[in-house]
């Protein structure tokens, strides 16, 4: 709270604003004239000091009178019955004309109420505009009716109620003011004239308006102060009045204003200012406040019914219209929940789709900054404290005794002190809990409400200053309420907060899926992988049963029959020798090929010099037999990987760059190079027969052959395949480049470390059976 | 040495069989040949219950040769049965199986074969492994004298 000395009043500090009795001021604003009337007799027992200016009376000579003597014959008997009726509110105002003691008279609305067992009766001059015509308001009050009902959610009823004040009472400014939870102001809509600051967007700290003010503003629904520099005109009163106790003028049109409020409207620049309260189930919701800075403004009772009509006609239509607000974001959060919901399930990483453009994350809580947090993964989007900030965050919440699904709060510095560093994204926090003991989180960040708060109109002029004082202003104020918001964001809104829990469970849905159906695939897998094995064993097996014997069958009768055949005959026995060891040979390629991809690797750091040169070691015959030159320009560069494994793979793809080869002189080329996006890329270069671009792909699907069987010494059309495999389980890929009629070069990287295999291992064999 | 002794062929194949007894033929091997074609019958026979009732039908073998993969009770279960069996445990049991799974041979081992061989696709190497198994098996492995019998009793 600021302690600024206001103006010239020495009492007027902000600090007493909560304590001062301002309903019981003792005085009145001296456009009326208050009396207190004692009844059946209306004797007046308490009156304002300025009768003498408005009535003609000298107030000495009005105590201990009837109001009787100052009516007129006629007016007597329906003034009295209207005083004394149980209702008497109803008859408000009562045109009454005074007998001025000059011996003419004046035409005066009365305003009668009663408070505390004290008949009060409030008398203003009856304005020039005489009669004013009944319908005229009818017809205008029937129009802001409509339209206020019409309005399409709260701004439109704020904007269409200002404008409606403003039309019916000529002031220069009307704004609609809200109460936060705190008391705290905010200026939800705005009508004024050009000249007049604009106060929209403006916050005002609780302590503008205190407490008791408040309350008065639940019981007098409408306040008038028609000039602000007024002199209080002070009650006097009947000697034996006194022991009534002060006179509570709660409820008085009339009742003079706090010294300090007057300061505060003087120093906004305000000639007269009126309020209007608006309610919300029974609570005081807002104010419609008006402020002429063009002077003073009377404003007669009937337009003041007017005003006070529209404000409890606003207040009827605030709750529909609130929760439409409200219904509205929340027909908006649930399209962007859907829409969240649609990218989640687009990828497998969810928190990745959640953090990408646009950031409908940060839309769904209004938030300026998100981090979902998985699985020891952190994604950031927005505005979010740095990663070393997020770790400590996270374990304070990890550490938190009660996890709740939601934790929510405006000012998080309360609860973990040392935000203080990141309170500029992260003064307010929404973490969304998706898993017990996991500590997977979603969270939410809001900057300190002061960054996020626009100034009304110029952010640059400077604050009011008078005598070196700042004066107490709209904008003083402004900056008053943000040192009362410091470390705060602004709340999270009951919808907001919904959005965060529907999304947090639609995650937990997603997930759970997630596992289950990678359970589901993974079962599958096992399932299909342990077929495949028993396929593959049995196929051999039982395949190759057969083969045999049509094998040993056929190489007896050749052994022991050879010179009985014919010599057709015996062309065929033989081809069906040929025949079964082919068959042989392509099952066990085929058995090969269904070990590899599910063999464990042994993945070490490996010389693969010290394997290429065991692997040419090995083809050493068949590099002598076919005259291939060798060439390693440099050693390779080491790898994690399987030994055993690239050993067959070097293997296959030297035999290949031997064998597709018809040059006079033939080699093959091993190395290395390094490339940025891939790192190493090994390769095995030849000056083969090349391979057309069209057969790129083919060559690698399995019993795929591009020459015929005999052409190029044979083979079953599974050594590519094996090899891609191996390559495959090492993380790394295998492809080629070549030019048909000049050479083929196979690349081929290694990832080093296999990705986890996503099977379980089948089980042994004889579970199976 | 070992000509005397009985073996038992466990083989489901005729053909295979077939091939087998004319190799043993022809590398002149002169044991007396038994053969059952499933793994329930090897049991029998092993056990002498059954259709071999009779021990003379059934003479406790000294070796057996033994497939894999047979219908019903496969040879995996019959290998097991022998080994936990304190009276035929000592049978020295060759594995002859066309499945090269190294799960297959593990587990063979596992229980307590003595051998594995692979069934070639190919005459003369068949010929040579039962050669060579003849010379191994028969002319030079010193083979337990009794049936297991005595040796529970002491």
């Amino acid at each position: 709270m600021g302690t600024d000395k206001v103006g010239t009043h020495p009492a007027a500090d902000l600090t007493n604003c909560d304590r001062e009795p301002i309903h019981i001021p003792g005085a009145i604003q001296p456009h009326g004239v208050l009396l207190v009337l004692r009844e059946p007799s209306l004797t007046i027992c308490q009156a304002s000091e300025n009768t003498q200016d408005l009535l003609g009376v000298a107030v000495k000579d009005l105590l201990g009178q009837s109001l009787e003597k100052l009516l007129p014959p006629e007016q007597v008997a329906s003034t009295r019955e209207s005083l004394l009726s149980d209702r008497l509110e109803d008859n408000n105002p009562l045109k009454l004309s005074i007998q001025q003691g000059s011996g003419g008279s004046r035409q005066f609305d009365g305003i009668a109420h009663r408070h505390q067992g004290r008949l009060f009766l409030e008398l203003e001059p009856s304005t020039e505009q005489k009669d004013l015509p009944f319908f005229g308001f009818y017809h205008q009050a029937r129009g802001a009716m409509s339209r206020l009902r019409d309005a399409k959610d709260l701004h439109a009823l704020c904007m269409e109620a200002a404008s409606e004040v403003r039309r019916l009472t000529g002031f220069d400014r009307v704004i609609i003011y809200r109460f936060d939870a705190d008391w705290n102001g905010q200026v939800l809509a705005e009508d004024r004239m050009e000249d007049a600051d604009p106060y929209l967007g403006l916050h005002f700290p609780a302590s503008d308006i205190p407490r008791q003010a408040r309350e008065l503003y639940l019981l007098n629904l409408l306040r008038l102060i028609p000039a602000v520099d007024y002199v209080p005109a002070r009650m006097v009163a009947l000697p034996e009045e006194a022991q009534g106790g002060p006179l509570d003028m709660s409820f008085c049109v009339l009742r003079s204003v706090s010294p300090v409020h007057m300061e505060y409207l003087r120093n906004m620049g305000a000639g007269s200012s009126m309020s209007i309260s608006l309610l919300k189930e029974g609570k005081l919701w807002g104010l419609i406040s008006c402020t002429h800075i063009s002077g003073s403004r009377y404003l007669p009772y009937e337009v003041r019914t007017a005003c006070e009509f529209v404000g409890q006609f606003m207040s009827s239509f605030l709750p529909t219209k609130e929760g439409y607000e409200n219904y509205d974001q929340r027909i908006r959060a649930k399209s962007i929940q859907g829409r969240l919901l649609e990218r989640m399930t687009r990828g497998l990483d969810f928190a990745a789709q959640l953090c990408q453009s646009p950031p409908e994350l940060l839309e769904l809580t209004g938030a300026a900054g998100a981090a979902v947090y998985f699985n020891g993964r952190t994604t950031v989007l927005g505005k979010a404290p740095s990663d070393e900030q997020l770790q400590g965050l996270f374990r304070w919440l990890a550490s938190r005794p009660v996890s709740q699904d939601i934790f929510a709060t405006n000012c998080l510095l309360k609860e973990y002190p040392e935000s203080e560093e990141f309170k500029d994204v992260a003064a307010g926090l929404i973490a969304a809990s998706m898993s017990r003991g996991r500590h997977n989180y979603v969270l939410w960040f809001r900057p300190e409400v002061v960054q996020t708060v626009e100034w009304g109109g110029n952010p640059n002029k400077p604050v009011d200053v008078q005598d070196d004082q700042p004066r107490l202003h709209p904008r003083k104020s402004f900056a008053l309420w943000q040192e009362t918001v410091r470390g705060k964001s602004l709340p999270w809104e009951d919808y907001e907060l919904e959005g965060a829990e529907d999304l947090r469970r639609s995650i937990i849905d997603i997930v759970l899926e997630r596992s289950e159906e990678l359970l589901k695939l993974n079962t599958e897998l096992e399932r299909s992988n342990v077929e495949l094995d028993s396929f593959a064993y049995a196929a051999s097996h039982d395949l190759k049963e057969p083969l045999r014997g049509i094998h040993n069958y056929a190489s007896l009768v050749l052994r022991e029959d050879a010179a009985a055949l014919q010599p057709t005959s015996r062309t065929r026995m033989d081809t069906v020798v040929r025949l079964t060891q082919r068959m042989e040979s392509l099952i066990n390629s085929l058995l090969h090929y269904a070990q590899v991809g599910r063999m464990e690797l042994s993945l070490r750091e490996t010389d693969l010099n010290e394997v290429l040169a065991s692997v040419l070691e090995l083809l050493k015959p068949r590099l002598e037999e076919a005259q291939a030159e060798v060439r390693i320009p440099a050693p390779l560069p080491p790898a994690r990987c399987d030994r055993v494994r690239m050993m067959e793979a070097f293997t296959n793809l030297i035999t290949n760059a031997i064998k597709y080869n018809d040059k006079d002189k033939r080699w093959v080329e091993i190395g290395s190079r390094q490339e940025p996006e891939l790192g190493t890329v090994y390769y095995v270069r030849d000056n083969g027969i090349g391979i057309k671009p069209e057969y790129h792909d083919a060559i690698f699907r399995i019993f795929k052959r591009l020459h015929g069987r005999d052409k190029y010494g044979g083979g079953t059309g599974t050594g590519l395949t094996i090899v891609k495999r191996l390559i495959e389980r090492h993380n790394g890929r295998l492809w080629l480049e070549s030019t048909p009629g000049e050479g083929t070069t196979f690349f081929f990287t290694l990832g080093g470390e296999t990705a986890p295999p996503a099977t379980v291992r089948p089980p042994a064999l004889e579970d199976l059976r | 040495m070992n000509s005397g002794l009985p073996i038992l062929v466990v083989e489901d194949n005729d053909e295979d069989f077939d091939m087998l007894q004319m190799t043993f033929h022809s590398v002149a091997i002169p044991n007396p040949l038994y053969r059952c074609s499933e793994g329930e019958e090897a049991l029998e026979f092993l056990g002498q219950t059954g259709r071999y009732a009779d021990t003379q039908a059934a003479p406790r073998p000294g070796l057996i040769l033994l497939d894999l993969n047979l219908a019903g009770l496969d040879g995996r279960q019959v290998l097991e049965h022998v080994k936990r069996d304190r009276h035929l445990k000592s049978i020295p049991v060759l594995v002859f199986s066309t499945s090269g799974n190294p799960k297959d041979v593990q587990s063979a081992y596992d229980h307590g074969a003595s051998g594995y061989l692979l069934k070639p696709v190919d005459l003369p190497r068949f010929e040579r492994m039962i050669r060579l198994f003849k010379e191994f098996w028969l002319d030079h492995i010193v083979m337990p004298e009794d049936d297991g019998r005595e040796v529970s009793r002491g």
